[in-house]
């Protein structure tokens, strides 16, 4: 995975457009995230659906700064079709929404990762860092 | 569904996920912070209600299966997370649940709820 110069998420407006990112899970991830989690139900070839988004949101993390104190406060995943280990796979993620409370920049991160055969999984990440004018 | 956090656990998540950020990971940068200690990654807890969703719901869950949740308070190490989900509403085409994970002292840390197809 890439990653360019990194601009705080709180500077960043609505409507952003992360560089999509090619990328794949192997089975030696989904193993790792699997006992890391402590999931017994064994996907085998099949990647959690959120070991897909949790890496995809790191991906995006990777080209952006978030400030000391930012908290990640709520996820939205839809599942569209299952994910195989080794199956190429593109993430694009855009800044669905920005808004300012309190001190706080709250953006939602939009990220849609797809196969060959179209959109697997659509995700929607709220993260609030500190750093907003109010 | 039933799960120790434990640092070890956390560590190993931040490994899988790449998310090694500090307030996860770094026990003396997290105590300065207003946690005092180091809490799980969202993502780790709520890796238990995905489980519970796959394990109830298998392939459907995969290819049509919807979450919406909101982390409400922070996991630490050695918190006993329990996850749950209750049918709110039911149709012809999906159901939809209440689901939560809940701390060993009852603290709601993750609330929201999922759908998924019916089965035809």
């Amino acid at each position: 995975m890439t990653s360019t110069a990194r601009t705080s998420i709180s500077a960043l407006s609505r409507g952003h457009e992360f560089p999509s990112v090619a990328f794949t899970v192997s089975e030696k991830v989904v193993r790792a995230y699997l006992d890391a989690v402590g999931d017994a139900h064994g996907y085998a070839e099949t990647v959690p659906p959120l070991a897909a988004v949790a890496l995809g949101l790191s991906a995006v993390q990777e080209q952006i700064a978030l400030p000391e104190g930012s908290l990640h406060t709520g996820q939205e995943v839809e599942h569209h079709a299952p994910v195989r280990a080794g199956e190429a796979l593109t993430l694009t993620g855009r800044i669905a929404q920005r808004s300012e409370r309190q001190g706080f920049v709250v953006s939602v991160i939009e990220l849609e990762i797809a196969t060959v055969a179209g959109v697997a999984i659509r995700a929607r990440s709220t993260i609030m860092a500190p750093g907003g004018a109010s | 569904m039933v799960r120790l956090v434990s640092q070890q656990r956390i560590d190993a998540y931040a490994g899988a996920s790449g998310d090694h950020n500090p307030i996860h990971v770094d026990p003396s940068f997290a105590r300065a912070t207003p946690f005092g200690g180091t809490i799980a990654h969202g993502m780790l807890v709520l890796a238990l209600i995905g489980e519970m969703m796959r394990g109830a719901f298998g392939e459907a869950w995969s290819t049509s299966g919807k979450l919406k949740v909101r982390f409400k308070a922070p996991t630490r190490p050695g918190d006993t997370i329990t996850a749950s989900a209750v049918l709110s509403k039911e149709s012809a085409d999906d159901a939809e649940y209440a689901v939560q994970c809940v701390s060993q002292s009852g603290e709601i840390l993750i609330e929201g709820r999922a759908s998924v197809k019916a089965v035809s």
